[in-house]
């Protein structure tokens, strides 16, 4: 079981030893990013199976936690980590002549992201998460431009708060209970951390972390960076990276902080987060601030969607995630070539067909439209809001609906404008192959979701099941009883 | 399989042959075809139609989400089922021949349109076909965007159209997905059968609020005011056969799920008991009012209109509301009148959008303005728009006339005269404006370059005639469709209307248009022996005229067809206020700003100033809250 | 009863009317004529302006159109005197009704506005938009007032009603059931008519203007002939509605008479009223007296 250590390992391995083998051969450092990648997707693939049962714990040394560390692996985490993988895989950045930095970078991501959503303890889980940050400041800052670099500061100044702020939660939370390990806090939490102290602690780390998660109102970085960033790095923070911190603070949720007054302040901030965002991306007249505001916005829907107690809750959440985490992607590879204003877009729909038509697909998908997945995923968000006879979770849920009206309109704003019979006056380029595969690949996978529908659902609520077990959790790890 | 499975099968084959044939002549013939054969199917089941109680299930079945999704035909799917393949196999057919050369060769897909066009049927009989409230969301969801879709094939007018009805449909299905949501919190299940029991104990707000809900989710769809700004120009910028179709049926699904679920479920009788505030007005008033104003003020736009596909869709947003009312009165003879509109309209509203597709296929444009005397050019165009015109009107003998009376007789039998003089405006305001639509078009002068034009290809007037022929006929013999209507009212639940082959026997006063229609024909046979017992008469030149004692040749424009009603004009020109613009321009714009605030908040420029005073206000909260 | 007597009443209905319908042309003229100081027209003076029109040698017609146009407008008001009962003739008024006849009387209207559209000239047409125009005006109050009728009286059926109001004597009239209505009902009458002075879409005084422009020989005849009906059918239906009817001869004729004579008498005296005018004037009076009417009666 030890070789899912090798998703972590072998790619930070590689990122560091890159440099030494550019010196050997350029060639084999070109290529030995991808099939690393590649090779740790095959690793996690195959040790899928083994997780359907029940999750593993891997210690590492053989040390038992506490003392060691310890990898969690539940379906969840290893989903993750390969969505990770393969995100990072697909929207590959590594072009021109920064190849080699990019490269590292973007292995370094990898490796640290599976390592974020398989670690198993506070510590690991913020030393991973800081190693992120600086990976993502130097991927977003790599186009070089003045307005780049600003944006990257910008988004540097909010993520080192965060980052503090998260690091004096963890203080609080070690200062309760003497232990970092989240099965030994999990045990602890009904105890020791079912107070005030414990609450402070967890809106310390849910700002901490959501500044990566786009949480509202600390994610205001984010329209600059994805607008300036390169559209595949911005692909790769949307759709991938904040998933993984959302990942993070329900995990925390989920094992440690079960208070009802956690999940209102998270539904009050996605609340914030929907409404913000759908109305921001409503007048954005740029093709990445667009995607950079609805992005927000289904965040928005996502930090609902969690917000509500129990299985239900990560069900409906994973559900939207997951969705978002194949279309947002997607939409940034099309971005690729048709960033910049809206009004360029103009008749586009003639040269490039294909991508208009995905476009739409997405798009659709993104509202919400049956019979495609993201339908299904608003339904059952709605349904277990409202299931809640809470006047909140309603607000939240009318909130989402009107936010699903405002996105169709400015989504279809732009893709109505597609075919316009006009051209603009300097068309945007036409997608490179690889963009274009990538994107219809995300594309034909939503597709074939809509006819696998049935089966999805049961893995995902399964996987929920898994994830919102606290019990399950403690025992796998059956770490020793504190002293 | 049952014969619901072949049926949709069929239809989703006709979606996929002509992506395959593409813009080949045989595409148009191949459709129609297949047309027919769903025709067929759907004559399968006939029994439907005529009083079978027992539902055509689908074997079909899925289970997502532990959520039960099925399909059945009832009667109402039957009736409305018909209507759509009706439309869909004349439009395709009209658009077989000549218009699909001169269409094909302007640089436009045929292959687009045809799939278009069977997408939107197949869609619509899913829709119908919904037997629970999920699958019927679903079956809403495809049947917008299938339109969207033969929206968006004309001009950039009707992309931006299209692109509104994008907006307010799916704000609408927004609407109706939280009313299905809050049904299934209470119920636990999407089953109709479900959400009928759960009603009586449901309490007068929550009522309301599904309502509401569902009014204006569906009621987005049949252009209902206030949501109906998106509707004419959308049509009538949709090419020919397309607009046809749509102006036929499309907007009447929003009225089949109306009746499905404020009918068929909650029940009018539920909605009489809903209180409004502050009035004596009760919730179905409420509706029928909107209903009423609904035939009002989009008439009244239609006989402003310059451009003849403008002004027939603008007459159909008006016609939907005749079709509401009459359900609204949820009595037999209301109901039926309702119903029975539904196929009135399709049939006289798809002859006079095929007529003024014909008259645009000869002469280039629809503009009011510019046409002109085409009677004697192409009289069966003609005589299609005609009977066309006299249905919209609701005139005898067309079959327009029955419905409406349906509904004039329930109006005054439930004693609502206002909601009846309400209607009543609405079919005066018609009358005037269709007579400008036919003598715009073809009587008055005729223009110089229109002077050798033909007649219509025969692709066209096929299936003009053949509906024309129904309208008359259903006219003059309305208990053809009135069975399949008491099917339907038994189906629905609502009281089932006893009829015979000429309409409806009452005791104090009822209707038999087989006389009715007789003793008109036979009028005008003495109508005719009396004008040819007079000395003959000279036939002079179409273009063989004078005005005020001088004579007018043929270059000299002298139609009269600007501003057509100046005297009306004058009077009730200002109370055109564009109100309804306004409100959505100020929806627009509270919006934009409201956006514009929320990318301000975006664009700070110290962000970490909102990290703090989180964590401050949420701190403040946790920490207060022990 | 049979169908031979049916069919035979059905012949008859169109007969008499078009025979009182003759008497009331010759009437309004002679009101005119003795308001203005005049003898007026002879007794046969209709029958001769007929035979007169329709032998005319000059007979300009301007296509099919034209023609079928003069046949709807005379046609559709033979079909609606089968639909209004009079003393021993019922004909089809259980199969139609009040709201049937009220809109089978918008055929001529509408048959004579395509006859003269196909004539193209300009002048016609503008006739026919003030015609309907002015139809939009009057049909409002008129419509309040059937309905209030047929609300009050429970039928549509025009037999009943007279069958009603006949059981009770005056005291059951329409005229006494519900005065407003019948007001309203009054003032709406010269218009239905088309008759002064809200006849300003036929324009008879000037001949370059108005429907009639291209009307020549028995197209003008047909017209004619036309008016007689319509005359006659406004009396009937007024005296249907509100005046009980009539069980003999005897005492329907001088009513239906009466119901013609009386508003012309006085409104022969207005100057006419320009379009615009016409509505201003029906959409308000009437409208408002019916209104009230309805609410007094449905109370």
């Amino acid at each position: 079981m030890n070789e899912l250590v090798l998703m972590v390992a072998l790619p930070l391995l590689t990122a560091f030893l890159l440099p030494v083998i550019d010196r050997l051969s350029s060639l084999a450092a070109r290529w030995i990013g991808p099939l690393v990648l590649l090779l740790t997707a095959i690793i996690g693939l195959s040790a899928w199976s083994q997780t359907g049962s029940g999750a593993i714990t891997i210690e590492l040394g053989n040390f038992r936690p506490p003392l060691g560390i310890d990898l969690y692996v539940d379906q969840l985490a290893l989903l993750f980590a390969l969505a990770v993988t393969l995100g990072t895989l697909l929207l590959w950045p590594a072009e021109g002549e920064q190849r080699l930095r990019q490269s590292t970078l973007a292995l370094l991501l990898a490796g640290s992201g599976s390592g974020l959503a398989l670690s198993g303890d506070l510590f690991n889980i913020y030393v991973l998460y800081e190693l992120i940050a600086v990976v993502s400041y130097g991927l977003a800052a790599s186009r070089g431009t003045a307005a780049g670099q600003a944006a990257t500061l910008r988004y540097l100044i909010v993520s080192a708060f965060g980052a503090a702020l998260a690091l004096a939660g963890i203080a609080l939370v070690y200062q309760a209970t003497g232990t970092l390990n989240l099965a030994q806090l999990a045990q602890l939490a009904p105890t020791q951390l079912n107070n005030g102290q414990g609450l402070a602690a967890f809106v310390l780390m849910l700002v901490g972390f959501g500044v990566k998660a786009e949480l509202f109102p600390v994610n205001t970085w984010v329209p600059e960076v994805y607008a300036t960033a390169p559209a595949r790095v911005a692909g790769l923070l949307a759709g991938v990276v904040s998933k993984l911190a959302l990942l993070i603070i329900v995990r925390l949720l989920i094992l440690l902080f079960p208070q009802p007054e956690a999940l209102t302040v998270m539904l009050v901030l996605g609340i914030l987060g929907v409404l913000t965002g759908e109305l921001a991306a409503w007048r954005a007249r740029d093709f990445n601030r667009m995607l950079a505001f609805s992005s927000i916005g289904q965040l928005g829907i996502m930090f609902i969607a969690f917000s509500i107690p129990g299985k239900a809750g990560v069900f409906a959440g994973l559900a939207v995630a997951l969705h978002h985490l194949v279309v947002k992607p997607a939409l940034f590879l099309l971005a690729q070539r048709w960033g910049g204003s809206l009004e360029h877009l103009a008749g586009v729909a003639k040269g490039s067909p294909l991508a208009a038509a995905l476009f739409i697909l997405l798009a659709l998908s993104l509202i919400g439209v049956p019979p495609l997945p993201g339908f299904w995923a608003k339904l059952l968000v709605m349904i277990h809001l409202l299931e809640q006879q809470s006047s909140l979770y309603a607000l939240g849920a009318w909130i989402i609906m009107a936010g699903a009206a405002l996105e169709a309109n400015y989504l279809f704003r732009v893709a109505s404008s597609f075919y316009r019979r006009e051209a603009a006056a300097t068309p945007p380029a036409a997608h490179r192959t690889g963009d274009l595969a990538g994107a219809s690949l995300l594309g034909a996978a939503l597709a074939a979701a809509v006819f696998l529908i049935v089966p999805l659902a049961d893995r995902i609520e399964a996987m929920a099941g898994q994830a919102a077990d606290r019990d399950h959790y403690i025992q796998t790890v059956n770490p020793e009883p504190l002293p | 399989m049952t014969p619901l499975d072949q049926l949709l099968l069929l239809s989703a084959l006709t979606v996929v042959v002509p992506l395959f044939t593409g813009n080949r002549r045989i595409t148009g013939p191949l459709a129609t075809l297949l047309y027919t054969g769903q025709g067929l199917l759907l004559l399968r089941m006939a029994g439907l139609g005529y009083g079978s109680e027992t539902p055509v299930s689908s074997a079909v079945s899925l289970q997502v989400l532990g959520l039960e999704l099925h399909w059945r035909f009832d009667a109402l799917s039957w009736f409305f089922a018909l209507i759509t393949i009706g439309a869909g196999l004349l439009s395709s057919w009209f658009a077989s021949g000549e218009w699909a050369q001169r269409y094909r060769d302007s640089g436009s897909s045929l292959r687009l349109f045809h799939a278009a066009l069977a997408l939107n049927v197949f869609t619509m009989l899913v829709l119908l076909a919904s037997g629970e409230l999920l699958s019927l969301f679903i079956g809403w969801e495809l049947v917008s965007w299938a339109s969207f879709l033969m929206m968006s094939l004309g001009s950039n007018t009707a992309l931006r159209y299209a692109m509104r009805y994008v907006t307010y449909a799916f704000a609408g299905a927004m609407a109706v997905l939280m009313g299905l949501v809050l049904v299934y919190t209470r119920t636990g299940s999407f089953e109709f059968q479900a959400f009928r029991d759960a009603v009586p104990s449901m309490d007068a707000d929550t009522v309301w609020l599904l309502f509401g809900l569902f009014a204006a989710g569906f009621g987005v769809k049949m252009a209902l005011l206030p949501f109906h700004l998106w509707q004419a120009k959308a049509y009538a910028e949709t090419p020919g056969p397309g607009a046809a179709f749509l102006g036929a049926i499309s907007s009447r699904m929003g009225l089949f799920a109306m009746i499905v679920v404020l009918v068929q479920i909650i029940g009018v009788a539920r909605l009489v008991e809903l209180p409004v505030p502050f009035t004596f007005l009760s919730g179905r008033d409420l509706l029928a009012w909107v209903a009423v104003f609904t035939i009002i003020f989009p008439t009244f736009t239609a006989l402003r209109q310059h451009d003849a596909r403008r002004l027939l869709a603008w007459h159909g947003i008006g016609q939907g509301g005749y079709m509401l009312l009459g359900i609204l009165i949820a009595d037999d003879l209301g109901s039926a009148g309702g119903l029975m509109h539904v196929f009135n309209h399709a049939t006289y509203q798809a002859v006079l959008f095929m007529s003024v597709t014909a008259v645009i296929h000869r002469t280039g444009t629809s503009d009011l303005n510019k046409l002109g005397g085409l009677v004697a050019r192409m009289p069966l165009s003609f005589l299609a728009m005609l009977i066309g015109i006299i249905g919209l009107a609701g005139l005898p003998p067309m079959n327009g006339f029955v419905s409406k009376w349906l509904v004039y007789r329930a109006l005054i039998l439930e004693g609502s005269p206002l909601l009846f003089l309400g209607a009543v405006i609405g079919t005066l305001g018609t009358i005037l404006s269709v007579y400008k639509l036919i003598h715009n078009t073809f009587l008055g002068q005729l223009r110089l370059e229109h002077v050798d034009i033909e007649e219509a290809p025969s692709s066209m007037l096929w299936p003009m005639m053949i509906l024309s022929t129904v309208v008359f006929v259903t006219g003059y013999f309305p208990g053809l469709v009135l069975d399949w209507i008491a099917s339907v009212q038994a189906a629905v639940g609502l009281p089932v209307l006893a009829h015979h082959l000429g309409g409806v026997h009452i005791d104090k006063g009822g209707l038999d248009m087989i006389w009715v229609v007789s003793v008109l024909l036979a009028g005008f046979g003495v109508g005719a022996l009396v004008f040819l017992s007079g000395n003959r008469s000279k036939r002079v030149h179409q273009l063989d005229n004078y005005a005020g004692g001088h004579f007018l040749t043929a270059d000299t424009r002298y139609q009269y067809s600007d501003n057509f009603y100046p005297g009306l004009m004058h009077l009730i020109g200002p109370w055109y206020r564009k109100s309804f613009r306004w409100l959505e321009g100020g929806f627009v714009s509270t919006v934009d700003t409201v956006s514009q605030l929320m990318q301000g908040l975006y664009r700070h420029t110290h962000p970490a100033f909102y990290l703090l005073a989180v964590v401050v206000f949420a701190l403040s909260w946790v920490m207060g809250g022990d | 009863m049979n169908l031979s007597e049916l069919l035979i009443e059905l012949l008859l209905m169109p007969l008499v009317a078009f025979v009182i319908g003759l008497g009331m042309v010759l009437m309004m003229r002679k009101i005119a004529a003795r308001l203005g100081r005049r003898i007026g027209p002879p007794l046969l003076q209709p029958i001769y302006d007929i035979i007169k029109l329709y032998g005319k040698r000059t007979q300009i017609s301007h296509g099919l159109i034209h023609e079928i146009g003069i046949i709807m407008a005379v046609g559709g008001y033979v079909a609606a005197e089968t639909l209004l009962p009079v003393p021993g003739m019922n004909g089809l008024a259980d199969k139609g009704g009040v709201i049937t006849l009220a809109y089978v009387m918008m055929i001529p209207s509408l048959g004579m506005a395509l006859g003269v559209g196909q004539c193209a000239n300009p002048n016609g047409s503008i006739g026919i938009s003030r015609a309907l125009t002015a139809m939009l005006a009057y049909d409002i109050p008129f419509i309040l007032v059937i309905f209030g009728a047929a609300y009050v009286y429970g039928t549509t059926n025009l037999a009943d009603i007279i069958a009603i109001q006949q059981q009770q004597g005056v005291s059951g009239w329409g005229l006494m059931q519900m005065p407003l209505l019948a007001l309203a009902g009054m003032l709406a009458l010269p218009a239905v008519m088309g008759k002064q002075p809200f006849e300003i879409y036929i324009a008879p005084a000037e001949i370059a203007t108005g429907p009639m422009v291209e009307m020549s020989g028995k197209f003008m005849g047909g017209l004619f002939v036309m008016q007689c009906f319509q005359l006659y059918t406004a009396g009937v239906l007024y005296t249907t509605l509100f005046l009980g009817g009539g069980a003999y001869w005897i005492t329907f004729l001088p009513k239906i008479y009466a119901v013609v004579a009386i508003p012309m008498a006085a409104a022969m005296l207005f100057p006419r009223y320009r379009t615009e005018d016409v509505i201003r004037l029906m959409w308000k009076w009437p409208v408002l007296v019916g209104l009230m009417g309805l609410a007094v009666a449905m109370k």
